[in-house]
């Protein structure tokens, strides 16, 4: 007789993943985000992130990076996955795979071979410090943003184009007002797997000499010097930004898919 | 000097538990003692910070009265060895190694145990200051104790710093055993950088080294360069230098931690931070050698290993210590009472183990091995010195007549020795001037302490600010 698992069966794993390195690690920052050195109930860790000009500081400069990498990585990957979801089958995939192919090396590995290469333009690669950051950047998150937007691609329905292009749409409006509509929910979630890593990923920054910090770097030093707080603190504001941002590109995606979607059909 | 051999941390525990296997076969097989008779000692030292043996026959050290080293285990387990034979006891060393003090002091707050770890001078001191430290037994000090290896071969030079040191009133001399030290300078590659212009900390801030120069990623390190900088008027003034308690006023200088210092420290550090390569943790060693820059902020054994390593590479690096002063750094052992619990037997092991560091023959090892310097410096046995005199002594015949200088280390090996190198003039300036630096040098090193609870946030926040973006200096920058 065979036997079978119930759905919940099936989620004690991960449950017990989940509670063990998400949900419990959550709960010790909170706690030590709103408490002070002495164990007691305290905002001033807070007060003091947004009266310092050096966090501020640090905030833009992590969050211009962050901008920066994202519209980068989008400009270049939207026409590439576009290309590569309307192109012959077999021809596509093997496309795809070069795409592809660099995620499955450790990103250490390819930022150093990168800094030989920009060593070898550059000659001095401290000159070009933020050049080089966003760079890298870019080079390491660039196939988080063609993956999903390749998704969204392949899955949008030519009828839809052709559609337009029989009521007399120029292809520009083709592109504007059927296209790229359609394949927000794309764009949408590479944003998130682009924006938010970007702002806290220091390895490339030190990798690359740039001595600057940026909100990663603020954890890790905190954490270094035994600051629990003042790390925790910095966690809990990233966290307050994922969540905003994720909401904001939920309303985007539930608005795409039922009003947009409900229109075409 | 042979350069690092990189083997493998993991292995070396693996060997160790295995040995450990091994061993309890042996002790079950005989049935004269249980498994509860090996005292278990859990050592924490810095990585690659001891001799892990496997050496090759051409790097074997030979010494005058016929003894040969070339040893095939690491030291420790060497020593459990050698304390079977002396004591009649089976020690078993469980050895693990950490990367920085503060690593070392999380681990330890974070409730892992050890009984004896190898921090730093400060961090010696912010331990006992805490009360995690066990004060080293008489029996240790006894100078007649045959096996007393550590107070017969201390260099008279550290112990006399020891001595010194204390905080709350406990003197760090009988809690801390020491094991290598050396200094803070300047990597420098002298077709390319001047012998003045390394001859100051300034040199972090000059222009003609923009962004070829690099500084540690340490917020101590750091801290200590920008004060010298800072203070370099008052510390070179005539009336400081001929002071009769100049050492005090350097120490006090060097460890101010008010908050106008710290202001003026994030000043010029912040603009050390516009010129230089980079704040590294450990590229710099690889980045002098390949060139990549010209100068680095070093501690004085990697400086040896990094000149080590550009000689392979067929050229010369040269090391200096700024004339303001540098930071003078040891390494020591302490008993962790938490570790220890008060067993008798293990504190006894766990001293047993220090002195068989301290064996003439263990520094010498550990000093080709690793590259830094021993605070052994034998005492009454002669090996020490005379690895260093192998090592660096020119011969006359040789060398001509006009490079030859006298080299005089008789501070460190103690008055009764005539412990004067017949060196080549260049050594002055390298290897053998990192190991064992000239008597001028140790005049104007200053130990950089433990600071206070206060201080020490202050340094923390001037250090985050330092390296944070701030919009008003980069306007300033931008449109200057």
């Amino acid at each position: 007789m065979k036997y079978r698992f119930s759905r919940k069966q099936l989620a004690i794993p991960y449950a017990i993943f989940l509670f063990l390195f998400v949900i419990l690690p959550l709960l010790v920052v909170i706690y030590y985000a709103f408490t002070n050195s002495e164990g007691k109930l305290s905002f001033t860790n807070y007060v003091g992130f947004f009266r310092s000009g050096e966090m501020l500081g640090t905030l833009l400069y992590s969050t211009v990076i962050a901008v920066l990498t994202t519209v980068i990585c989008l400009l270049i990957a939207y026409p590439t996955a576009f290309i590569l979801a309307k192109a012959k089958m077999r021809s596509s995939e093997a496309l795809l795979l070069l795409f592809v192919l660099p995620m499955w090396i450790n990103f250490t590995l390819r930022i150093t071979a990168l800094k030989e290469i920009l060593t070898l333009f550059e000659g001095n690669l401290a000159k070009y410090q933020f050049f080089n950051t966003i760079l890298c950047m870019v080079y390491d998150f660039l196939p988080f943003m063609i993956l999903p937007l390749y998704n969204t691609l392949t899955k949008l329905d030519d009828s839809y184009i052709e559609a337009a292009e029989d009521l007399g749409a120029k292809k520009s409006h083709v592109f504007l007002k059927v296209i790229l509509p359609l394949s927000v929910p794309g764009i949408v979630s590479g944003v998130t797997m682009v924006f938010l890593p970007s702002m806290t990923n220091y390895v490339v920054l030190d990798m690359i000499y740039n001595s600057t910090y940026i909100m990663g770097s603020l954890i890790g030093s905190y954490f270094s010097a035994y600051d629990w707080n003042n790390g925790s603190v910095i966690s809990i504001i990233l966290l307050i930004i994922i969540c905003v941002i994720t909401a904001i590109s939920n309303r985007y995606t539930e608005k795409d898919t039922d009003e947009r979607g409900n229109n075409l059909k | 000097m042979k350069s690092l051999l990189r083997v493998k941390k993991g292995l070396g525990r693996v060997l160790s538990v295995a040995g450990a296997l091994g061993l309890a076969t042996i002790l079950s097989g005989c049935g004269a003692a249980g498994e509860d008779d090996v005292i278990v000692l859990r050592v924490a030292n810095w990585e690659e910070y001891i001799d892990e043996g496997d050496w090759d026959e051409e790097e074997a050290v030979e010494f005058s009265d016929g003894t040969v080293i070339c040893p095939e285990k690491p030291l420790y387990e060497d020593f459990e060895d050698w304390y079977y034979e002396t004591y009649g006891q089976r020690v078993q060393v469980e050895y693990s190694t950490f990367g920085t003090n503060e690593e070392l002091y999380n681990q330890l707050t974070i409730g892992d145990v050890y009984d004896i770890a190898c921090p730093s001078e400060y961090m010696i001191m912010k331990m006992l200051r805490e009360g995690m430290l066990t004060p080293y037994s008489q029996e240790f000090r006894d100078p007649e104790k045959e096996e007393n290896y550590y107070v017969k071969g201390v260099s008279p030079y550290i112990a006399q710093v020891y001595e010194t040191l204390s905080i709350d009133g406990l003197s760090v001399n009988d809690y801390a055993a020491g094991y290598m030290w050396g200094t803070l300078g300047i990597v420098y590659n002298p077709e390319e950088v001047t012998a003045e212009q390394a001859n100051s900390w300034s040199i972090l801030l000059d222009e003609d080294l923009s962004r070829r120069i690099t500084i540690k990623d340490s917020v101590r390190d750091a801290y200590f360069s920008a004060v010298s900088i800072c203070y370099r008027d008052v510390i070179m003034s005539q009336g400081f230098q001929e002071s009769d308690s100049y050492g005090d006023m350097l120490y006090e200088v060097l460890n101010r931690t008010d908050q106008e210092t710290v202001d003026r420290v994030q000043a010029i550090l912040s603009d050390i931070k516009d010129n230089v390569y980079s704040f590294e943790t450990d590229a710099g060693k690889a980045d002098m050698v390949t060139g990549k820059v010209i100068a680095n902020q070093q501690w004085s054994g990697d400086a040896v290993y990094t000149m080590d390593q550009a000689e392979e590479d067929d050229f010369e690096l040269c090391y200096a210590v700024p004339e303001e002063s540098t930071n003078l750094w040891f390494d020591g052992w302490v008993l962790l009472t938490e570790g220890l619990s008060e067993d008798a037997r293990k504190q006894q092991a766990a001293e047993a183990f220090v002195n068989y560091l301290s064996m003439p023959e263990s520094a010498v090892r550990n000093m080709t091995y690793i590259g830094y310097t021993s605070v052994i410096s034998g005492g009454e046995d002669d090996k020490v010195f005379e690895f260093v005199e192998n090592t660096y002594s020119a011969d006359p015949e040789e060398e001509d007549e006009e490079d030859l200088v006298e080299y005089d280390i008789s501070y460190f090996f103690g008055e009764d020795r005539d412990a004067v190198l017949l060196t080549t003039e260049d050594q002055t300036r390298r290897q053998l001037f990192a190991q064992y630096p000239s008597e001028d040098v140790v005049r104007r090193s200053a130990v950089m302490a433990c600071f206070d609870k206060e201080g020490n946030e202050r340094i923390n926040r001037m250090w985050t600010n330092v390296r944070c973006f701030t919009l008003k200096k980069w306007v300033q920058k931008t449109f200057k």
